[in-house]
């Protein structure tokens, strides 16, 4: 037997493959036998009183799904959400690791202080904030105080509003996340491509566009795609900020999959989960393509 | 050589915070107001600091039983997402070949996909586990496995394969191996994974509501919402509420901080 035989077959006896058996388990039983049961039974009449006895109905569920109009607002929102989100937390997370990447006491306490809202749950998150924008709330109460009642409103009494604000909250919460790994990013790079470029006397704006960009598309990457995945999936938000999903125009893909799964449609709840899932590994694939293409080697 | 902080960019940082603290303020404040007090939502002081609400919300909102259902699914959680984890990493990052590769992107798939609601609700009900912790429980470390198997598998990657050659010579067994050789080295990555999975499994609010239908086996996030929407007009009970929620967690995210902070971002980055 050669040397490397040897070792190969030593590998074998060492690491076997039921090592990964119990992993492998959990994760397909949990997660992909419902993707397949979704796959298979979006295609049959599946609801709650067919519990037992789904019918082949080919395209039938995707059609219902996409004749209705609620479904149409789902995706829209679903997509308007992620793409904002996407846009504030990594335009405010790259602000402040630009600010606070340098190691100073005092920077590591607002580091802090912008860090905290990630480790919260989205429930406390979200009840509190429906404290902030109700009608007698702390927000009207601030516009109040400042002399523009004109300004006040019932913030999640409508669509644009309401949107505009779990937007803002999401973003807000997930903007410090987006900062550390910009931060990351930006202490990887190394300090004399600074100190040639100023000695050469380009300004820090040129450094910025020519130097720092480009080297942190990599953290970019990294957040842009977690971002636009997390929010192409957001629910908590939303069913929190209204009540319970209730209302329709405000509906995204993941609420209006739990919506049609609570009236029984089972079918089509499963389509639209489907419809989800291909959407977000789409979008992630893309994206990660578009912005690979783009890194440089420090 | 370095330049001190500029005052007018820690005054501009310290307006920012304020944004972040605000929210925070109000509701500790909030939480040691009467009623009436509470509901105009500012930032004074409360007349007199009412601590009996807290006494009201930790009798009649369930707060002990949220906490030890928490407690029970974050730990159960963690422990298989840890163990089978860092198996199927070891596994995956020591073999080579195409069964391996095979598995190791079987894996990845995962990492992008969402909650099948209406078919995971099918599978627990066939399985009988509907509506009980345990169902939750393995739901929550499917979805974490694939995070977990793609950093075990990347980090054993970059520890030399001369250590596992040494115990072999050693006359170590394969678990003997893993356990005393190789799990000590994952120190770091299962400290990353720990935290990920731990606060990912806390804060989780879908799985629970989907799955679990009575309130004695709900985790803390699903009292808080009840408990809100039971009393909706009490704001200075739901503060306390939310106060309570968070402070466990605040305190702990202030000690690990470092820990949390770079658990959570390292691991991201590796993804």
């Amino acid at each position: 037997m050669s040397k490397k035989a040897i070792k190969m077959s030593a590998q074998h006896k060492t690491y076997p493959f039921w090592l990964s058996i119990p992993a492998l388990s959990v994760y397909t039983i949990f997660v992909i036998v419902p993707i397949g049961m979704s796959l298979v039974l979006s295609f049959t009449d599946w609801n709650i009183r067919r519990w037992d006895d789904p019918k082949f109905a080919g395209l039938q569920a995707f059609k219902e799904v996409i004749k209705d109009p609620d479904f149409g607002r789902a995706v829209f929102n679903t997509f308007l959400f992620a793409v904002l989100t996407t846009i504030l937390k990594i335009g405010l997370g790259l602000i402040l690791a630009l600010v606070l990447y340098k190691s100073f006491k005092a920077n590591s306490i607002f580091r802090t202080i912008f860090y905290l809202p990630c480790v919260l749950s989205m429930t406390v998150i979200g009840v509190l904030f429906t404290s902030i924008l109700a009608k007698n709330g702390l927000l009207n109460n601030i516009l109040n105080l400042l002399g523009l009642t004109t300004w006040q409103r019932e913030w999640l009494g409508q669509y644009t509003t309401s949107m505009a604000w779990v937007i803002i909250i999401e973003s807000w919460m997930w903007a410090g996340f987006n900062m550390f790994i910009f931060i990351s990013g930006l202490q990887a790079i190394p300090r004399d491509y600074y100190e040639a470029a100023s000695t050469e006397g380009a300004s820090s704006w040129k450094q910025f566009t020519k130097i720092t960009l480009p080297l942190l598309v990599p953290a970019i990457t990294v957040n842009a795609t977690m971002n636009i995945a997390g929010g192409m999936k957001v629910f908590d938000i939303i069913y929190i900020l209204m009540k319970g999903g209730q209302s329709t125009d405000t509906q995204v893909l993941s609420t209006y999959a739990f919506k049609s799964f609570s009236v029984g449609y089972l079918g089509e709840s499963s389509a639209a989960s489907i419809i989800l899932t291909v959407l977000v590994i789409l979008v992630s694939f893309l994206l990660n393509y578009f912005f690979r293409k783009r890194e440089v080697e420090v | 050589m370095k330049k001190k902080n500029n005052p007018v960019k820690i005054l501009i940082l310290t307006v920012v915070s304020f944004v972040y603290l605000i929210p925070i303020f109000v509701m500790v404040l909030g939480s040691f107001k009467t009623k009436g007090e509470a509901v105009r939502f500012d930032l004074s002081l409360p007349e007199k600091f009412q601590w009996a609400n807290y006494e009201y919300v930790i009798e009649n909102g369930h707060v002990i039983t949220g906490y030890m259902n928490s407690i029970l699914i974050t730990t159960a959680t963690t422990l298989i997402v840890l163990i089978f984890g860092a198996l199927a990493g070891i596994y995956v990052g020591r073999r080579k070949g195409k069964l391996v590769d095979t598995v190791y992107n079987y894996f990845i798939l995962g990492l992008t996909v969402s909650l099948q609601l209406a078919t995971t609700f099918a599978l627990l009900k066939s399985l009988n586990i509907y509506g009980t912790r345990l169902g939750v429980i393995l739901i929550n470390a499917g979805m974490q496995m694939p995070f977990t198997v793609m950093t075990f598998s990347s980090f054993i990657k970059g520890i030399p394969s001369e250590i596992d050659e040494a115990a072999i010579i050693d006359g170590c067994g394969s678990l003997k191996l893993i356990f005393w050789v190789l799990l000590p080295v994952m120190k770091p990555i299962m400290v990353t994974n720990l935290i990920v999975t731990a606060i990912n499994t806390w804060n989780n609010f879908m799985v629970p509501l989907f799955y679990l239908d009575s309130a004695e086996k709900w985790p803390i996030p699903l009292m808080v919402y009840n408990f809100f929407g039971r009393y909706a007009r009490n704001w200075n009970y739901v503060f306390v509420m939310l106060v309570i929620t968070i402070l466990p967690i605040v305190i702990l995210y202030l000690c690990l901080q470092k820990y949390i902070v770079e658990g959570m971002t390292s691991g991201s980055v590796k993804g």
